[in-house]
Parts: structure tokens; sequence; C-alpha cells
């Protein structure tokens, strides 16, 4: 608790530069991501990420020193020529791209950390804290470093912001920018700039091996949540945010912890949370809709049992002649008998159960829209009258009120159905 | 079969386009003219949407050019709207029926601009030509394709354009659409402008086009529709595959180089 008041109340200057900074950095890599997200072009991310190594460590090499110029412009020149070799690769080789990108980020990856062996065995004392590269430690961030990864990061949001018509076009529908004039492969091109930008920044918090992770699931989990893009990139910023601050505080608390794994951890806590709890994409929201229906068409069963009872002259039945009807589902029917009698649609007299007039009315509508489906299959799709009833026992129970009148007005309001059933309608006395 | 227009809005210029460096478009060469409903008829793999993205530099031809309005491309974009085909988007990009329509005042607003209270302006006079007033704020993953291709074409008007190129905007949607969507463009037409449509179906064809275009892989005929629909073109265009031709381009395909470069 200590550690967390010390920690969020800012009381040390350098904490409340390193939080400025990886919410800086999260706000910009979230917002880059979720466009090539949109764009479906999450593995370039990855495959980015990991092809900035060798530019570090050339740039270690070449300063002799943890230079944060050297480092970010060989982490920049490295991801450029990986994101470039991509894409000629694809253009000039019959190789598929998923193949190209895997190639792409072992080879790049795998060179890296042989430059990395070399520099430790090289024993120059500034190596130090090198590694925090690989996985990431924000704590470890100097105030001075922060004033380029924070002033790239500003950098980023705003070119996003200036150009959102145009990263729009360019994700939804390219070829039409360019047929209106737009210089789209220029457009690309700063897209993937300030794609290579944005993991270059995030390199030292949260390191290379796990940067796509930042990029990439903010814009994926909050698309569960939102169809409108502003609220898209809001969101996903703000689950980025949280994460990158969550990460560091973790490798402040514990020493040694780097920051990237617990960001990646933050970051998948909050992905299932929104595939789980989102409304109308997520699972529970899906399960209960399901539920929901098939409480619904076994309502209806229960009412066109009653009803076709009735049709046929038969005595009234009993519920356990219902439940003979449905012998594997006794539960279920019982929940359905229970939930008709609350809701007015049948009274029970002991064991016998009758419809009222609202029940009445009820199961007419779906055994007419089951009977008006079966003729129009029969008399539009040329199928047999005996195939019919599969089909309109679902559709009976989806059929929307315009589309029973579409299907009156086409049929012109039959009295039969193919099985010389009559159609019911509201004022049919059985 | 090839009639030359008088005074023509557009000029393809023996036109050859490959992809993989196999050709799709041997020598296409046509003139169109100005204030027509023109339709490009053909069947699959014709070439049909090759040959409007060659005309709107989507694709760069591998020989010949083109001219629009007797200028090159680069000179009159702004008088051209192009409307791509359907299946070429991602519908579940999030975005609204309004968003999409506002993307054809971008071209006359230009880089950097946001666009603003005008453009909304002109998105919703194009959205109610189309009848999609009611859909304003719907999301385009919630559309039918027949809405859809509706949005597209509220788009295409919201350029205000002189010539139209349209990628099969009949193409799966319901009926009702396709009579709004052909009365609209006869409507632009008697305004005088010029609607080039990739169309699949050659019964409509005959109802919908006044100028038809037949095309399988080379340029069939071009015409008004009293004197190049005949049984002989029509053959020639829907016969089966060119089996020559297409061994041909096979041919090409296979060089390790691309034999037809200059």
């Amino acid at each position: 608790m200590e550690n967390f008041t010390y920690f969020f109340t800012f009381q040390d200057p350098s904490i409340f530069y390193v939080v400025i900074g990886i919410t800086l950095l999260g706000l910009g890599s979230a917002y880059v991501g979720t466009y090539s997200f949109l764009d479906k072009k999450a593995l370039l991310g990855d495959a980015i990420s990991h092809a900035v190594l060798p530019g570090i460590c050339l740039g270690f090499i070449l300063a002799g020193e943890k230079n944060p110029l050297f480092i970010v412009g060989g982490a920049f020149l490295s991801g450029a020529l990986a994101t470039f070799l991509t894409s000629w690769l694809k253009s000039n080789t019959k190789l598929s791209e998923d193949a190209i990108i895997a190639s792409i980020l072992s080879i790049f990856f795998g060179f890296g950390i042989v430059l990395l062996t070399v520099i430790q065995k090289s024993g120059n004392p500034e190596m130090a804290g090198l590694n925090h590269f690989i996985f990431g430690n924000a704590i470890a961030i100097l105030e001075e470093d922060l004033w380029i990864y924070g002033g790239l990061a500003v950098m980023i949001i705003v070119a996003l912001t200036l150009f959102q018509k145009e990263f729009s076009l360019l994700v939804f529908n390219a070829d039409y920018g360019q047929s209106i004039g737009y210089p789209m492969g220029m457009i690309r091109l700063v897209f993937n700039v300030l794609m290579i930008l944005s993991v270059v920044i995030g390199i030292q918090a949260i390191g290379v091996v796990l940067m796509a992770a930042l990029l990439i699931t903010p814009g994926a989990a909050a698309r569960f949540w939102t169809d409108n893009l502003s609220k898209l990139l809001v969101l996903s910023g703000l689950f980025a945010v949280v994460s990158g601050i969550a990460g560091t505080y973790v490798s402040f608390v514990i020493p040694q912890m780097p920051t990237g794994p617990w960001v990646v951890v933050c970051l998948s806590l909050i992905a299932f949370l929104s595939f789980l709890f989102a409304p109308k994409k997520g699972t529970i929201s899906r399960y209960f809709s399901r539920n929901k229906y098939l409480k619904k068409t076994q309502n209806e069963h229960v009412l066109k049992a009653l009803y076709k009872a009735k049709e046929l002259g038969q005595a009234p039945l009993t519920i356990e002649n219902i439940y003979e009807l449905y012998p594997y589902q006794k539960k279920e029917t019982e929940q359905s008998i229970n939930y008709l009698f609350k809701n007015g649609l049948l009274v029970k007299n002991q064991e016998v159960i009758r419809l009222t007039n609202y029940g009445v009315s009820e199961a007419q509508r779906v055994v007419r829209l089951h009977r008006l489906w079966e003729t129009y299959l029969t008399e539009y799709m040329n199928i047999a009258p005996d195939h019919v009833h599969d089909s309109a026992e679902k559709l009976e129970h989806i059929i929307t009120p315009e589309l029973e009148a579409m299907l009156e007005k086409r049929l012109n309001f039959p009295q039969v159905d193919p099985h010389q059933e009559n159609i019911p309608r509201d004022n049919y006395e059985l | 079969m090839i009639v030359q227009a008088q005074s023509p809005i557009l000029e393809v210029h023996d036109l050859i386009v490959s992809y993989e460096q196999s050709p799709v478009l041997w020598n296409v060469d046509l003139t169109l003219p100005q204030g027509q409903l023109i339709g490009i008829l053909g069947p699959n793999g014709a070439g049909k949407s090759t040959l409007i993205k060659a005309i709107m530099g989507l694709v760069n031809p591998t020989g010949g050019y083109v001219k629009i309005f007797d200028k090159s491309l680069e000179e009159v974009r702004s008088r051209i709207s192009y409307v791509p085909q359907r299946e070429s988007v991602d519908w579940n990009f999030p975005a609204s029926v309004l968003d999409v329509v506002m993307m054809g005042t971008y071209g006359k607003l230009g880089l950097f601009k946001r666009p603003g209270k005008k453009e909304k302006e002109i998105a919703l006079a194009s959205l109610d030509k189309v009848g999609m007033s009611a859909f304003i704020n719907r999301q385009i993953s919630e559309l039918s394709g027949g809405q859809q291709q509706r949005v597209f074409l509220a788009r295409a008007l919201a350029q205000d354009a002189d010539l139209y190129l349209m990628d099969e905007p009949f193409a799966g949607v319901d009926m009702a659409t396709e009579t709004a969507i052909f009365e609209l463009l006869k409507q632009m037409t008697k305004e005088g402008k010029t609607v080039i449509v990739v169309h699949h179906d050659i019964y409509s064809a005959m109802n919908y086009f006044n100028w038809i275009v037949m095309l399988n892989l080379h340029l069939v005929a071009s015409g008004p529709k009293e004197t190049v629909v005949t049984e002989e073109l029509l053959r020639k265009t829907y016969g089966g595959k060119l089996n020559l031709l297409s061994k041909v381009s096979e041919l090409v395909r296979k060089q390790n180089f691309n034999p037809l470069k200059n």
C-alpha cells in the first residue's frame, strides 16, 4: 500500500515522468495499432517490433554507449528496412505474405540476438541494461530518454489526428482514395513510418518482443465495445494507458521485474473481459440472447401444441400430455408453462391447461407464420410439401411482422397451407 | 463491330493491361459518347473491371493510353467519379453511412482539411437522392447488399462529377434497388452526365443501356445498342473462353521476365 501511494502520488518526479512517458506511448501505439488492426496488418507490427533489435545493437556499437539518438535511429532504420523488404518481397516474388512476415521477423530477430551476444562478450561497461530492450523496463528509463520517446509519441498522435480522414480512406477503400487523386502510396508510406516510430518508442518501456501486443491488443479489445471509429480510438488508447501504467507499477514494486510482460498480462485481461462481457458482441451477452431465443421457441412450441389440440377438437391437454410431447425437455417445458401462465397466455385448472384469448391469438400468430412460410416454399421455391416443415419450424420464431406482411401480400392472403390446414388470422374462429 | 463516337468524352487507345505479366486486356481501342448510359458487358474474367480500373489509373497499363474530355486523367480527375465493386471493401469497418458518403466530398476538399457543414449538407442531399435518408447514422456493417450499393452511389453523387464509372452497381441488389438505381442513372444522363456501368446480366442490359461495349479479353464490340447487339457478336463475347488467347496469356505468364514490356 505504501508503494502504491508513493507511486501514484508522484512524490518522486522521475516516476511522474515515466508515467507521462508510458501514457503518451500507450496512446500513440494504440492509435497506430488500431488502424493497422482494422487494415488486417496486425502481423506486420509484430515483424517490425522484432526487426528493430539489430538496429538497436548496431546503434549501441556505433555510439559505444546507450545514446538514445543512436539507438532510436538504428531501431528506426532496421524497422524501415524490414517493412520495405516485406513489401518488396511481396511484389517481386511469389511467396505468400505470411511466409514473408514470418521469415523477416525471425531473420532480423535472430541477427539482433547475435549482435546482442557479441556486445555482451565485448565487456563494454556501458552495456548494462541493454537487455532491457528485449522485455522492456519502464522504470529504468532516464529523463533524457523520455524527451525523445515522449516527443516522438506526441508527433505520432498529432500526425494521426491530422491525417484521420486520409488514414480511414487508406484502410477502408484505398482504390477510391486514389481515384479522387489522393496520393495513397505516400499516405501508406507515412502510415508505415508512424507504425515503425510507434514500435521504436516502445522498445525501452515494453521491449521488442512484446511491443506488438501494445499495438494490436488495445484495438482488438476495444472493437468488442463499439462500432464507431472515434470511440474505438479513444477506448483503445485508454486500455493501452491503463495497462502501461499497471505494468510500470509492477516493475517499480518488484525490482528487476520487466515491464513488457506485465503490460501484456494486463492488456490480455482487458481483452479477455471484453471478449466475455462486452454488450452485443461479448460471449456472455451472446449466450444470453441465444438462451432467450431458445426460451421463446420453447414457449411458442407449447402454445402451438395447445392450439393444435384445440384445432383438431381434442380434449384440453394436461400438463402431463405436454411433457410427453417433449420427453427430453421436461424442465424447460415446465418453465415455459409457468412463464405462459404468469403472462396470461394460459390458465391452469388443476392438471388441465387452456389457452386464454390472448394465448390463442399468440398461438395463431406462430401457426400462421409457420403455414405461410410452408406455402411460400411450395409455391415460390418449388419445394415438395413434405419437405417444408423443418424449415418452417425454425423460421416461425424469427419472421418479423414486416416480412409477414410481405408474405401475405405475395401469396395473396391464402386460406390454407400446402397440407390443407387452415392459416388462422386474428378474427378466425375455431 | 466498333462504332467510334462523335466528339468523344472518353478515348481508350490501344490499351494493354497485364496482371502478373499475363495480359488480361488486349489492345482495347474505343471512343465513347457523352450523355449516354453505357454498359460494359462480358463474361466472368473478361477484363471488364480491369478496363475501368485502367481508365481510373488504378492499374498501370502495359501499353496504350486513356484520354478523358480530351485531356489526361490527372487534369480532369475532379470531374470523374469511380464506384468500386461493393465486395472490394470491408463493410465491417467502423463507420456510419454518413461517414462513407462524406468521402465523396474529399476530392474537392483536398488533403488535411476536415469536412465541415457544407460537406455534410452535400452528403445528406446525396443520401436523399438514393432514398437512404433514414439510415444516416446506421453502421455500414448493418446494411443489406442493396443498401450498401446505394451508399456507394450516394458517395459518387456527392462528388458531383460529369463522368461516372461504376463497377457492378447492380450486383447483389434487390429488385427495388435495381429499379431505383436505374432510374437515378437515367436521370443523371438526362442532365448530360455520362455513366459507364460494368454489368454482367445480358438480359437486363438490353433494357438499361443505350450504348454497349462488349468485352472478352479483347474488344468485341462498342456502339449504340441497336447496331451492336447481334447474335454473332453476343456469341463472340459469351461463347466460351477464347482458347488461343488464354493459351498465349499462359505462355506469357510462364516466362521469367515480361516479354511485353518495351
